[in-house]
C-alpha cells in the first residue's frame, strides 16, 4: 500500500512538472525521439512522450476532455489530421511564421504538416519498355495491358485509402468506383504484407508493378534492413507518375495542439522547433521523408530517386479525410481485401 | 491445427519412450513464451522475397533466383500458422495431464481386442480425455478471438478486425462496441459448453492405478516421433528465437537506443502491483465465497471471469469511457487517476487476466476438503484465522504459480498497455510494436528477446506446476 502511495505521489509529480511539453505521437521513429532530446537541451522545456495508434489515442484525448494534460497530437496521415479536427481535439492556432514557411495545401488552421511523403510506382527496369511507362498515371493503372502486374498492400492501410480517396477529389466517386474494378481485377496478387513487400515482389519477378511510400525503398536503400534487402531495392526503379497532369500523390505527417494543452506556448515553441531546417534535416535523413519547408534537402539516397518531380500541389491533403471512409467503401466494394 | 498438434504431442511424451522423450516434455511449454504477434512479425520477415529464407537457399545451393523456391503464404495461412504454433501448448498441457491419468486396463482392454497403437489412441485415448482437450481449445479459441496484434499485423478481416475496421476506419465507435459485445456472447457461450464439460468429466476419469508402462520406441518410429517433438519445438520456439538473436547480433546498434533496465522496471512494477491485487481480489472472492455459500455471489464472480476473452483494446476503451462518464456524474476528477496511468493500466489487466486467479485459487480450493474448514471452527477458529492458519499454508506454492500465469500475461500484454499507459512509459512489448511497426523488426529483435527470456525464465523455475496443477 505504501508503494502504490509513493507511485501516486509521483505522478502528481510529474503531472506539477512546469516546464513541459506533452505530446501523443503516432509516429514510431526513435530518430524522432533523439529529436526531441535536442529541443530540451536548447530550449530546457521537457518532452514527455506516448506513442501509440491514432484512434485509440483519439479516444483517449476526446473522454480525457478537459483534464487532459496532452499538448500535441502527432500524426501520420493527413486523413487521420482531418480526423481529429473534426472531433475538435485542436485549438485553432494562428502563427504568422508557420504560415509563411508551410504551403497552405500542407496545413488548416489546426494542425501543421511537418513532413513529406510520395506514394509512387516502382517497376523492374529489365521487364519494362520504356514507352510501356511513359506519362504513366495511377489511373492508367487500370489499364487492361496492366492484367496481372500490379503488386499493393490491403485496402485497411491509410496509406491506400489516401491515395484513393485524392482520386475520388480529382475525378469523383462514379469514375472511381468504376476505375477500382478494373484496377483491382490488375492486381498480380492478393494484397498482403506491407509497402516494402510490394517492392521485393517486384524484385522478385512476381510482379510488374508496386505502389508503396518513398521512405520504404529508400530504408531498404539504405542497408538497415541487410544486404539482400538492398540487393533486392537495386532491381527496381522508382516512377513518379502523373507529371503530367496533377503531379505525384503526396502526403504528409503533421501536428496539432490540443484544445485543452496546458503548456500552449511550450507547444508553439515545440512546433516551430520542428521546422527549423536543423530539425527538419534530422527528421528527414534518418526516415527518409521528404522536408515541408524549402531549402532543406532530403537524405541522399532520396535525392538520387530524383527531386525534380512535379508534386500534387492543386490537390488540398485535407481533402483525404473528407474521402477516406467512402474511399475504403469502395475499395472493398471493388474486391479489394 | 492446435488440436494436431497439441494432442499428438502430449500422446507421443506420455505413452511412449524415445530418444529425448523428457526433455520434449518440459521444453514443449516454451512455446507459451512466444507472443502470437511476434511470431507472426519473425515469421513473415522468413519467408518474405530476398528475406531470411532466401538468404539460406542461397548460401547452401547457391540459387539465384531462390524467390521461386519460397512457399507463398496467404495472409490468413500465416495468422493460422502464427497463431496454432504459440496456442498449442494449451491444449498439450491439458490433454498430457489428462491423458497420463488415464487407466492403463482400458488401453490394455483395447490391445486384448487386438486394436492396433493408432486405432487405440483414436479410439480409447482421444474420447476419454474429449472434455480435457475441449477446455484447451476453447482457450485457444478465447486467445484467438481476442487477439489483436497478430491479425492487424497480417490484415485479414476476422470478426475483430471487422471491429477494428468499423472504429479506426469508419469511425464508428458505437458500432465497433456493439460487434464485441456479440463477440462476448459467442465467449460467454463457450464458457457455459467448457463448464458443462468440466462437470461431465469428474464421470469420465477413472483412477489412474499406476501401472501403466511406457512403450519403447525404437528404429524408424521412434526416429519420427522424435522428428515430430523436434520440429515442433523448432518452428514453434527455436527458429524465432534464433532468428531474434542473429537480428540482435547483425544490428547491434539498436541495443544503445533502449534503456533496459528502465523497461525492466516498468515490466516488473506492473506485474508486481497487478498479480498482488488480482490474487488478493481472488482470495477475498473465493473465500467469501465459500464461506457464504450465496448462489448469486457465484454467479456474479463466475461472470466477472468473462473478461479475459475481451479483446484489450476494448477493454482499454471502457476503461476510458466509464472514468470520463463517472468524472461528469460525480464532478469529481477521475480521469487523472486513471487515464493515463499505472492504476488504469492495473484496472486493465484486472478485468483482462482476473479469470487466471479466480480459476487458479478456485481450483485449491475445491482440492480443500470442507471437513477441514469444519474441523477449524470446532477448534475455535475465527473465519479469518481459518484462511490463514489453515487455507492460506496449503495454498501458497500454488499462489506462487499463479503469480507466474499472471507475469507471463502481463509481459505479453500489448494493446492494454499501448493505450493507456502514462507519458514516457515503456515496456518490452510496447518497444517492441514500435520498432515493428516502422518496419524494422530488426530493431524489435532485441526487446521481444527480452520479453522472451523473460516468459521462459517464467515458465522455467515453476515447471513442475504446470504438470501438477493444470487439471
Amino acid at each position: 500500500m505504501r508503494y502504490l502511495f509513493f507511485i501516486f505521489i509521483l505522478f502528481l509529480n510529474i503531472n506539477l512538472h512546469a516546464n513541459e511539453i506533452n505530446l501523443f505521437t503516432t509516429r514510431h521513429y526513435e530518430s524522432d525521439i533523439e529529436l526531441y532530446k535536442k529541443f530540451e537541451k536548447s530550449s530546457g522545456i521537457k518532452v514527455n512522450i506516448v506513442t501509440g495508434a491514432s484512434k485509440p489515442l483519439e479516444k483517449r484525448i476526446l473522454e480525457e476532455g478537459d483534464s487532459c494534460i496532452g499538448d500535441l497530437l502527432f500524426l501520420a496521415d493527413a486523413g487521420r489530421l482531418y480526423s481529429a479536427q473534426e472531433k475538435g481535439l485542436f485549438k485553432k492556432t494562428k502563427s504568422e511564421n508557420l504560415e509563411k514557411i508551410i504551403p497552405s495545401q500542407f496545413r488548416s488552421k489546426y494542425w501543421f504538416g511537418i513532413t513529406k511523403r510520395a506514394r509512387i510506382i516502382y517497376y523492374n527496369p529489365d521487364k519494362t519498355f520504356s514507352e510501356e511507362i511513359e506519362n504513366l498515371t495511377y489511373e492508367s493503372l487500370a489499364d487492361e495491358r496492366f492484367y496481372n502486374t500490379i503488386a499493393i498492400r490491403q485496402s485497411n492501410n491509410v496509406y491506400n485509402q489516401s491515395l484513393i480517396a485524392s482520386i475520388i477529389e480529382n475525378r469523383g466517386a462514379e469514375y472511381t468506383k468504376k476505375w477500382l474494378k478494373k484496377f483491382v481485377n490488375n492486381f498480380s496478387r492478393q494484397p498482403q504484407g506491407n509497402d516494402r513487400a510490394q517492392i521485393l515482389s517486384v524484385a522478385a519477378n512476381e510482379s510488374k508493378f508496386a505502389i508503396a511510400n518513398t521512405y520504404y525503398y529508400a530504408l531498404m536503400l539504405s542497408g538497415k534492413k541487410g544486404k539482400e534487402q538492398q540487393l533486392a531495392a537495386k532491381k527496381v526503379m522508382p516512377f513518379f507518375p502523373n507529371q503530367k497532369g496533377r503531379g505525384t500523390h503526396m502526403n504528409i505527417s503533421g501536428i496539432g495542439i490540443l484544445k485543452y494543452s496546458p503548456n500552449k506556448d511550450n507547444a508553439i515553441k515545440f512546433i516551430e522547433f520542428l521546422l527549423t531546417p536543423d530539425a527538419q534535416k534530422h527528421i528527414v535523413s534518418n526516415s527518409y521523408e521528404y522536408p515541408i519547408i524549402e531549402g532543406v534537402k532530403p537524405s541522399k539516397l532520396i535525392q538520387e530517386m530524383g527531386l525534380n518531380f512535379v508534386q500534387d500541389d492543386s490537390t488540398k491533403v485535407s481533402s483525404y479525410g473528407r474521402w477516406q471512409k467512402l474511399a475504403f467503401k469502395l475499395m472493398q466494394e471493388a474486391g479489394w481485401n | 491445427m492446435t488440436f494436431i498438434f497439441g494432442v499428438f504431442s502430449a500422446y507421443l511424451v506420455t505413452f511412449y519412450k524415445f530418444y529425448g522423450v523428457n526433455f520434449f516434455k518440459y521444453s514443449l511449454i516454451l512455446s507459451f513464451a512466444i507472443p502470437p504477434y511476434i511470431y507472426g512479425y519473425s515469421m513473415s520477415a522468413f519467408f518474405e522475397n530476398f528475406g531470411i529464407f532466401y538468404s539460406l537457399i542461397n548460401f547452401f545451393f547457391e540459387i539465384e533466383d531462390a524467390n521461386k523456391f519460397l512457399p507463398k503464404l496467404s495472409p490468413l495461412t500465416s495468422i493460422i500458422i502464427s497463431l496454432s504454433l504459440t496456442l498449442y501448448g494449451y491444449v498439450y498441457l491439458i490433454s498430457r495431464t489428462s491423458f497420463s491419468s488415464q487407466s492403463a486396463n482400458l488401453i490394455d482392454l483395447g490391445r486384448s481386442m487386438g486394436f492396433s497403437n493408432f486405432k487405440i489412441f483414436l479410439k480409447i485415448i482421444v474420447p476419454c480425455a474429449r472434455p480435457a482437450i475441449f477446455i484447451g481449445l476453447s482457450l485457444v479459441a478465447m486467445e484467438t478471438l481476442s487477439d489483436f496484434g497478430t491479425v492487424s499485423y497480417f490484415g485479414v478481416s476476422t470478426f475483430t478486425t471487422g471491429i477494428y475496421n468499423y472504429w479506426f476506419i469508419f469511425d464508428n465507435l458505437k458500432m465497433a462496441n456493439f460487434l464485441s459485445l456479440i463477440l462476448l456472447f459467442f465467449v460467454l457461450i463457450l464458457f457455459a459448453i467448457e463448464n458443462s464439460m468440466r462437470k461431465n468429466s469428474r464421470f469420465h476419469s477413472l483412477k489412474n492405478d499406476g501401472r501403466k508402462q511406457k512403450i519403447f520406441l525404437s528404429g524408424f518410429k521412434g526416429f519420427m516421433a522424435f522428428l515430430f517433438c523436434f520440429g515442433l519445438l523448432g518452428i514453434s520456439f527455436i527458429l524465432p528465437f534464433f532468428q531474434m538473436i542473429y537480428w540482435s547480433l547483425k544490428f547491434p546498434e539498436y541495443y544503445e537506443s533502449l534503456n533496459i533496465l528502465e523497461l525492466n522496471i516498468n515490466t516488473f512494477l506492473l506485474i508486481f502491483c497487478t498479480a498482488s491485487i488480482l490474487i488478493l481480489i481472488a482470495l477475498i472472492t473465493n473465500f467469501g465465497n465459500r464461506v457464504l455459500k450465496n448462489k448469486f455471489l457465484g454467479f456474479i464472480s463466475n461472470l466477472s471471469i468473462s473478461g479475459y476473452a475481451i479483446p484489450g483494446i476494448i477493454i482499454s476503451v471502457s476503461i476510458i469511457s466509464f472514468f470520463s462518464i463517472l468524472s461528469d456524474m460525480t464532478e469529481i476528477n477521475f480521469k487523472n487517476v486513471f487515464i493515463g496511468s499505472i492504476f488504469g493500466l492495473v484496472l486493465g489487466y484486472f478485468f483482462r487476466f482476473y479469470a487466471i486467479s479466480f480459476n487458479g485459487i478456485k481450483s485449491n480450493y475445491l482440492k480443500i476438503n470442507y471437513s477441514i474448514d469444519e474441523s477449524s471452527y470446532l477448534m475455535g477458529f475465527t473465519r479469518f484465522k481459518t484462511f490463514s492458519e489453515v487455507h492460506w499454508p496449503i495454498m501458497q506454492k500454488n499462489i506462487f504459480f499463479i503469480f507466474v500465469l499472471i507475469a507471463l500475461e502481463i509481459i505479453k500484454e500489448l494493446p492494454i498497455t499501448l493505450i493507456l499507459r502514462p507519458f514516457n512509459f515503456e515496456t518490452f512489448s510496447t518497444k517492441a510494436y514500435n520498432f515493428a511497426s516502422q518496419d524494422l523488426i530488426e530493431a524489435a529483435s532485441i526487446p521481444s528477446l527480452f520479453l522472451i527470456l523473460w516468459t521462459s525464465i517464467f515458465i522455467l523455475i515453476s515447471l513442475n506446476y504446470f504438470f501438477d496443477n493444470r487439471k
